[in-house]
């Protein structure tokens, strides 16, 4: 009893640990072997016992849920009955948001041009702020760098309901943000033109005929580069705003990890503090980049809690988001295998983008 | 012998570990079951699972009647959207009386999003006792096979209650559920204002018109209406038009009664007599209304309790919506008290029901709030201590119903798109039917 109970299941892992094993089970020569070799036939059974409270974890909360989004997505769900009742479709779903003419399909293009343009203001926007503001922090000189650390982490542990209620006050017409601006007041959140529209507007292009007469997954391509509307610029500085802290905190731990003595190397070399930024942080960066940017993208593409506190897809839903398109579906049209099939295809989106970005920051590196 | 005592105590603390595991396994499990135990098995063993199939089935007037006598103890969970502290105490309130009467235990759960709340509830198979159901989303549920039909005698004199009530809760010619209470649209308006600018108070489109037109100031629109078809429709009822038809299976917008009543609508728009809430920063026409941006508005029951508590001094009245070209038309908005299919305890739900729903219950229920109760038999006493509110309940013999067919949402989302394009100036009258056509037409097919 008191041999096995000492470290008799656990097989030697440091010389160490083994040098103990060995003097307290005697004869060490002879009794060694057949030890170990019961010890490896044991090992994988009890690794998976005791790591079972974890891997059951993972199981139940995550594969399973999976695996049933994925399963429900072939179903005509309705969210309401059991799920056992319901009939498969086979891709009846996905036709109907892919390649059926209809009012699904155009309402999951608009939410995915939506998206789009989301993510292309906001990943770029947090991205470089957030690095400025952790190059800047990771100053020697700076004074006060807790309370600017601090400062600009606190919108991320904030509630994002609660930022977004606060930010709807600040973007009413007569609201803060407009008092602040110096031109006319802009009615933030009601407004349902896209930006690209507007700025060609004002070089008098209105869409002109080739734009207007195709369309692609039932909405016109003039409506595919609308941009985004004047309200989902409002989500995106919010959301800029809330999500630069914690991208900050990331870059610093980054910066932090960089040796002086490189630093130190290129002022000997006689870098100027330009080159240095680009040559040396910039690249030592590109792991923390890249996870940056994965991270950006994954939340962005999942954007829920800002439309559906703020404008709940309005104005003409020109703030639907996949995300916010599952839930009007799941629970409010009764459409949940629709939606569980919105899940799967944003699923993939997002893998796609991760790929990408992957390759892009890899093949641009040198090492 | 070293080997020996190891086998054997690795045996004994594997039996040792899987005992630790088979526990743990039996533990969920108990915790699973008990949740559904306490509400069926625990309290009622006599009306559990095996008896319930029959209630629905046809026996329905014997065991509801001998179930009242038998409610003591019995747990009931009431679930229902609250639309805040007054409606949540008079809830409790009315439960406690019925409680005290019965013996019953009946408890009311509100609940913040009562949609996602129930389909939860109901999809994992242990929905609340008596639940609110929303006309709207009565389609989704029936279609479902969640909602259980009303047992026959459950409801005393259930002809009492207003038709196009009971039409509201009827899919596929089955009456599921009793509205608790309902509202109209009607048209609210500021007297002082009426009176500065001279006009009386409208009674046709074309008086509408002027009246709103004459209204309008820099700091005062004449009606402040959302942009959305709960709002819209009322002028296509008024028209003669219809989205849709009685039974929803085709979409009737492409009519010239339609377009002239969307026409209409969007020409009250553009020349500024209307306007969108948001467009005069409200949230909602009535507090564009109570502010004074606007000296008309178009809304129902519920603005009555927001401007005696957000704007106590504001003068209002309430007219009947004027009549349009086909005469008159109004939205009523109800909820109603439904039962599960799979409710463990029909009979207790259905004798808490009757004791909310009858006349007795409907008018003590109603007499908290500014709703209306949904049997006629009532309307009279009601209408003596809000005799203020009387254009409400006129309305009631010529509303039509909220709702339509199951995942119909997407073609009211594209409706209100349109509109709002309409109001923007980006789209025209015939846009809107032509997409709403198309939508309407996908979902129905």
């Amino acid at each position: 009893m008191n041999v096995s109970g000492g470290s008799g299941n656990r097989p030697p892992r440091s010389n160490l640990e083994e040098e103990k094993t060995s003097t307290t089970l005697k004869p060490p020569a002879l009794g060694r072997a057949p030890h170990r070799a019961r010890l490896d036939k044991r090992e994988p059974l009890l690794g998976w016992l005791f790591s079972a409270p974890a891997v059951l974890g993972l199981i139940v909360f995550l594969v399973i849920p999976i695996v049933a989004a994925v399963w429900v997505s072939f179903r005509d769900w309705n969210g309401i009955a059991s799920i056992f009742d319901s009939e498969s479709v086979g891709l009846a779903n996905y036709r109907e948001l892919l390649t059926d003419d209809g009012v699904r399909r155009t309402d999951f293009a608009i939410s995915l041009r939506n998206n789009l343009y989301y993510v292309l203001g906001v990943v770029p926007t947090q991205t470089i702020i957030a690095f400025i503001l952790a190059v800047i922090l990771n100053q020697k000189l700076l004074k006060g760098k807790g309370f600017f650390r601090t400062a600009y982490y606190f919108p991320s542990i904030t509630s994002s309901i609660a930022i977004t209620l606060i930010f709807v006050f600040l973007f009413q017409t007569n609201g803060a943000v407009n008092r602040v601006l110096p031109f006319q007041d802009i009615d933030w959140l009601d407004n349902a033109r896209g930006v690209i529209h507007n700025f060609l507007g004002v070089f008098g292009v209105e869409g002109p005929a080739f734009l207007t007469e195709n369309e692609f997954m039932g909405l016109e391509l003039w409506d595919w580069l609308a941009g985004p509307s004047v309200a989902m610029v409002a989500i995106m500085m919010l959301v800029t705003w809330t999500s630069v802290g914690t991208f900050m905190l990331i870059f610093l731990a980054g910066l932090q990890n960089i040796s002086p003595s490189i630093e130190e190397a290129a002022v000997v070399d006689g870098a100027s503090s330009v080159q240095r930024f680009f040559r040396i942080t910039i690249p030592l960066m590109r792991p923390t980049i890249f996870f940056v940017v994965t991270l950006g993208l994954i939340g962005t593409w999942q954007v829920f809690d800002q439309v559906y506190a703020g404008t709940q897809g309005g104005p003409r839903k020109t703030t639907f988001t996949p995300a916010y398109l599952i839930y009007f579906q799941a629970f409010t049209n009764s459409k949940a295998g629709l939606a569980a099939g919105i899940a799967v295809i944003l699923f993939a989106i997002i893998m796609f983008f991760t790929w990408v970005n992957r390759k892009v920051i890899r093949d641009t590196g040198d090492f | 012998m070293g080997n020996d005592q190891q086998k054997g105590s690795y045996i004994v603390r594997n039996v040792r570990w899987w005992i630790l595991i088979a526990v743990i396994a039996l533990v969920a499990a108990a915790c699973g079951d008990g949740g559904a135990a306490t509400t069926s098995a625990g309290e009622t063993p006599a009306t559990t699972a095996g008896e319930a199939p029959a209630t629905t089935a046809g026996e329905a007037p014997a065991t509801t009647g001998a179930g009242t006598g038998d409610l003591a103890g019995v747990e009931l969970k009431v679930w229902g959207g609250s639309s805040g502290t007054a409606e949540d105490e008079a809830l409790t309130e009315l439960l406690n009386q019925f409680n005290s009467e019965t013996g019953a235990n009946a408890v009311f759960e509100p609940q913040q999003d009562m949609t996602t709340a129930l389909n939860t509830a109901l999809a994992g198979g242990d929905p609340p006792d008596v639940f609110y159901v929303d006309s709207n989303n009565l389609p989704d549920l029936a279609d479902a096979g969640a909602l259980a039909p009303i047992p026959e005698g459950a409801l005393t004199e259930p002809d009492d209650i207003y038709p196009s009530l009971r039409e509201a809760f009827t899919y596929d010619g089955t009456w599921y559920c009793p509205p608790k209470d309902f509202s109209t649209l009607g048209l609210v308006y500021d007297p002082a204002a009426l009176e500065a600018a001279g006009v009386a108070v409208p009674t046709t489109w074309e008086e509408l018109a002027a009246a709103a037109e004459a209204l309008t100031t820099d700091t005062q629109a004449g009606l402040a209406m959302g942009v959305e078809y709960p709002r819209w429709g009322v002028f296509l009822f008024q028209a003669g038009a219809d989205l849709t038809n009685p039974d929803v299976s085709e979409i009737t917008l492409d009519t010239p009664e339609a377009r002239e009543a969307l026409q209409f609508v969007a020409d009250q728009y553009a020349s500024g007599s209307f306007v969108r809430p948001s467009d005069v920063d409200a949230g909602w026409a009535g507090e564009a209304f109570g502010q004074g941006k606007a000296a008309m508005t178009i809304e129902g029951n519920w603005i009555v309790g927001y401007l005696d508590q957000t704007f106590p001094d504001k003068e209002w009245a309430v007219a009947e919506l004027p009549a349009g070209p086909a005469g008159e038309g109004t939205f009523a908005f109800t909820v109603c008290y439904g039962v599960a299919e799979s409710a463990p305890n029909p009979d207790a739900s259905w004798a808490l029901i009757e004791y909310l729903t009858n006349s007795e219950g409907a008018l003590a229920w109603t007499s908290a709030f500014n709703v209306m109760p949904a049997r006629e038999s009532v309307a009279e006493t009601w209408l003596n201590d809000h005799p203020e509110l009387e254009a409400f309940v006129t309305g009631a013999d010529y509303a039509h119903r909220w709702g339509f067919a199951p995942g119909f949402g997407d073609v009211i989302g594209v409706f209100n798109e349109q509109a709002n394009a309409i109001v923007d100036g980006d789209a025209t009258v015939d846009d809107l039917i032509s997409e709403t056509v198309s939508a309407g037409e996908d979902v129905i097919s």
